[in-house]
């Protein structure tokens, strides 16, 4: 068996080199001969024992070092304290904190201020409406009532003709009602892309408004079902409304 | 160890007022950056809580078993913050470094001191956090359903991903994506169902940036993160008294929790519920509640208005409407909704004799950010 780098030495080479992958790669067996094919068994059995025990005392080593680092490991955790931060960049970073939590509260503030006026207006709007319709509702009933016990032809026109009134006007406070809220909405979705603006971590995902559930809205006593948004720009004709009830 | 020195010394760096949480979190931030991620990104009101909850710790530094509790209840409740052992240290650094500064007469006794209580206390909310790992930190759940009801109001169906164990009236933290970092209380809106849906309430608060974006951003789809449940309104197991509840605006989410309780695990009872809004348009959840009452006979649902004069329903402050149609003597009774109806519910219901331990109650405030170190939910 020879190898390329020790050819002399080989098949043992000393032991303090220890055996390198390089010397593996390397060894050549020799033929054994005519009568019995294969490698000297010999030599075989040498390299096979040589590489049994540099196996070995690898694996001891590794424990070792293994051993060693674990020590060394928990001295240093002991130790190493993070070098203190200097008294400068704690100032820089508290002032920078500061600036930021500034901002954000004044877009919470801008944003609390618009909310909160945009929603008395809305209110006081809602309010005004809904008293007036019931004002000029009882008074429509009113009339009605009058004109009910005599019922000629003529009071029957004029029944029918409040009674149209009647469903106009709950028509057009629906609609006014409409509008308001799609106009108080769009004031919203300013106020809180304000906000996002003082977050611009969280303002990447584009994501669409949350979804309007298709509900119903309650006008006095009647349920009229509330029009999709933008739908709202002309009154509805009053001949399809519900009769009060 | 030295308390009242530690509480000298303590003293010096809180009377800086905002000075010294900002200098505490600056020095956290620049020699560990990682922990910088777990805080949102405005840090004014983490700041206030920081010194308010080690204000309570010190209060109570020599007497650790009426402290225990609290710390285990805080160690457990940082889960959800992401907060791991490996942090502990690192704040303690930070906290004594911020002391120090504060303090012209620092002393090496004081540094002792303090690194010893803060190691006992570390190690208590270390040991609760690590007893509470084998239910997870966080559960995500995804909203299947979100509907606007009125102008501010929505009421989101929500699906946690995990199993969530949860009692009819108690409060469950949240966090969006949307708004990273901010945690706010929720009461579901009804018992724990099979399938796990959970009904939650909204009231989009002028300004408040985790309630509006709940009510006027998220959508089906979107994921929410629930830190563990934590109790406020439970019903005694062992009455079967029958139940007055009364509720002031969003108040009515843990009220119809405990009406879904009493539907689906008894005792029978007859439950009378009172809900009062400033105007009929903000009755966010009529329908649902009127179904309620046509399906279980031993359920009544009064509403009152009280900025209303057009409606037709009952007028003037709940807790009025309530002592009209008493006397409750005999009820167990629940009252949730702001500061100002609960307080007046109870103290009329007090007056007209009903007994205080038969009253539990839960204020509702426009922010809820989390139980402070005594279990209390503050504004």
């Amino acid at each position: 068996m020879t190898t390329d780098q020790s050819p002399a030495e080989s098949p043992a080479p000393p032991a303090e080199r220890g055996l390198t992958p390089a010397d593996l790669h390397n060894v050549r067996f020799t033929r054994a001969s005519m009568m019995r094919p294969g490698y000297v068994d010999t030599e075989v059995d040498r390299v096979l024992a040589r590489v049994a025990e540099e196996l070995g005392r690898l694996y001891a080593e590794k424990a070792a070092l293994r051993d060693e680092v674990r020590s060394l490991r928990a001295q240093v955790d002991g130790i190493v304290v993070p070098e203190a931060p200097s008294e400068q960049a704690v100032r820089i970073l508290s002032s920078a904190q500061q600036t930021a939590d500034n901002y954000v509260a004044e877009a919470e503030e801008f944003s609390r201020q618009v909310t909160h006026d945009a929603r008395v207006e809305y209110e006081e709007m809602t309010r005004e409406a809904r008293e007036t319709a019931g004002a000029i509702l009882q008074a429509a009933q009113e009339a009605a009532a009058k004109i009910g016990p005599s019922a000629t032809p003529g009071s029957e026109r004029g029944l029918e003709e409040v009674e149209e009134q009647v469903a106009y006007l709950k028509a057009f406070g629906q609609a006014v009602r409409t509008q308001l809220r799609s106009y108080l909405e769009a004031l919203l979705t300013d106020v809180e892309t304000e906000w996002g603006k003082a977050d611009p971590a969280v303002l990447p995902v584009a994501r669409p408004p949350a979804q309007r559930s298709a509900g119903t809205t309650t006008f006095e006593a009647n349920t009229v079902e509330e029009p999709a948004d933008g739908a709202a720009e002309a009154v509805p004709a009053a001949t399809g409304a519900r009769r009060s009830g | 160890v030295d308390i009242p020195a530690m509480r000298a010394n303590f003293a010096r760096a809180a009377a800086t007022g905002d000075e010294a949480p900002l200098y505490f979190y600056s020095h956290l931030f620049l020699s560990h950056p990682e922990t910088r991620a777990l805080f949102p990104v405005s840090m004014a009101h983490q700041r206030d809580r920081l010194f308010a909850a080690l204000g309570d710790v010190i209060a109570r530094v020599d007497d650790l078993e009426a402290l225990r509790p609290i710390l285990e209840q805080l160690g457990r409740d940082h889960r959800k913050f992401g907060t791991i052992a490996a942090h502990y240290p690192a704040v303690g650094a930070s906290l004594l470094a911020t002391l120090e500064h504060f303090d012209q007469d620092w002393t090496p006794e004081l540094a002792k001191d303090w690194t010893e209580a803060y190691t006992l206390v570390a190690e208590v909310m270390i040991e609760a956090a690590e007893a509470a790992a084998e239910q997870p930190a966080w559960w995500e759940a995804e909203v299947v359903g979100h509907d606007r009801r009125t102008i501010d109001v929505a009421v989101l169906q929500v699906r946690p991903r995990a199993r969530y164990d949860y009692a009819a009236g108690q409060s469950v933290s949240l966090e969006t994506d949307v708004r990273p970092k901010l945690w706010r209380y929720y009461s579901p809106a009804n018992a724990p169902r099979p399938d796990g849906l959970m009904e939650i309430h909204v009231k989009a608060r002028d300004g408040g940036p985790v309630s509006t974006a709940l009510v006027r951003r998220i959508g089906v789809g979107d994921v929410l993160r629930l830190g563990p449940p934590i109790g406020h309104l439970v019903l005694h197991d062992d009455s079967d008294r029958d139940l007055l509840l009364v509720a002031g605006g969003l108040g009515l989410a843990p009220l119809k929790a405990l009406v879904d309780h009493v539907a689906r695990k008894g005792p029978p009872r007859r439950v009378d519920l009172f809900a009062g809004f400033r105007t009929e348009d903000q009755i966010y959840d009529r329908p649902d509640l009127e179904r309620m009452v046509r399906e279980h006979p031993w359920l009544t649902v009064t509403f009152a208005v009280s900025e209303d004069k057009i409606s037709g329903l009952e007028h003037g402050d709940i807790g009025d409407v309530v002592l009209r149609h008493g006397p409750w003597n005999s009820r167990e009774i629940c009252v949730a909704g702001p500061a100002v109806m609960v307080e007046d519910t109870v103290s009329r219901l007090v007056a007209s004799g009903v007994p205080t331990q038969r009253i539990s109650s839960e204020v509702f405030a426009p922010s809820r950010p989390g139980p402070s170190v005594d279990g209390e939910v503050t504004e």
